[in-house]
């Protein structure tokens, strides 16, 4: 699993059936300190996360096609959890 | 899931039973600039992907496209791909905090 904030969402309309059932949103993964690392990657987000907010967002595949419930789904990031802002 | 821009096509003559009749993309993946709008000139840096496209996507559009073992399971029968292009992306709203990437 990664650590990542969301910084936006993409609009897809000819897309694969399963990507219907949820938002897509844009996941800039995040080192051990918070800063940027890397290229913003997609995942499917069942859980509505606010933009800018940290989530956690999982590379298995077999765990998305459940949730889209779509066995032949090529989806693969899904974000699994959202973090609690620091106190 | 990664974006990419479509830079081009790949026709195959010799190819495995499962790959005949598909139709093949070459994209450049996006790298963080182009998130932020910039366009394909420069391309972003880094491997170019032949992406499996069932979605009819055209030159200069962008795509998701997934690859790895995920990539190989909108199919029937099992497909030697890798990369597969779940879809044509419209819109990109990409706000990242800090200073407006277009400012």
């Amino acid at each position: 699993m990664q650590l990542a904030r969301i910084d936006g969402v993409i609009i897809a309309t000819a897309c694969h059936p399963s990507m219907g059932r949820y938002r897509t949103v844009i996941c800039q993964p995040l080192d051990e300190a918070g800063r940027d690392e890397g290229v913003p990657v997609l995942a499917v987000d069942p859980h509505g996360a606010a933009l800018h907010s940290r989530v956690v967002y999982t590379t298995d595949g077999s765990a998305t096609r459940e949730l889209v419930g779509d066995p032949h789904s090529p989806l693969r990031n899904m974000v699994c959890a959202v973090v609690d802002p620091p106190i | 899931m990664r974006l990419g821009h479509v830079i081009g096509k790949v026709t195959l003559n010799a190819t495995e039973q499962a790959l005949r009749g598909g139709r093949f993309l070459l994209v450049q993946p996006f790298g963080k600039p182009q998130f932020g709008g910039a366009g394909m000139n420069p391309l972003a840096k880094g491997a170019t992907v032949v992406v499996y496209d069932e979605l009819g996507a055209g030159l200069g559009q962008t795509v998701g496209f997934t690859e790895g073992a995920e990539a190989a399971m909108p199919f029937s029968r099992p497909t030697p791909v890798d990369a597969y292009a779940a879809a044509i992306v419209e819109r990109v709203f990409y706000h990242p905090p800090g200073p407006n990437p277009r400012a």
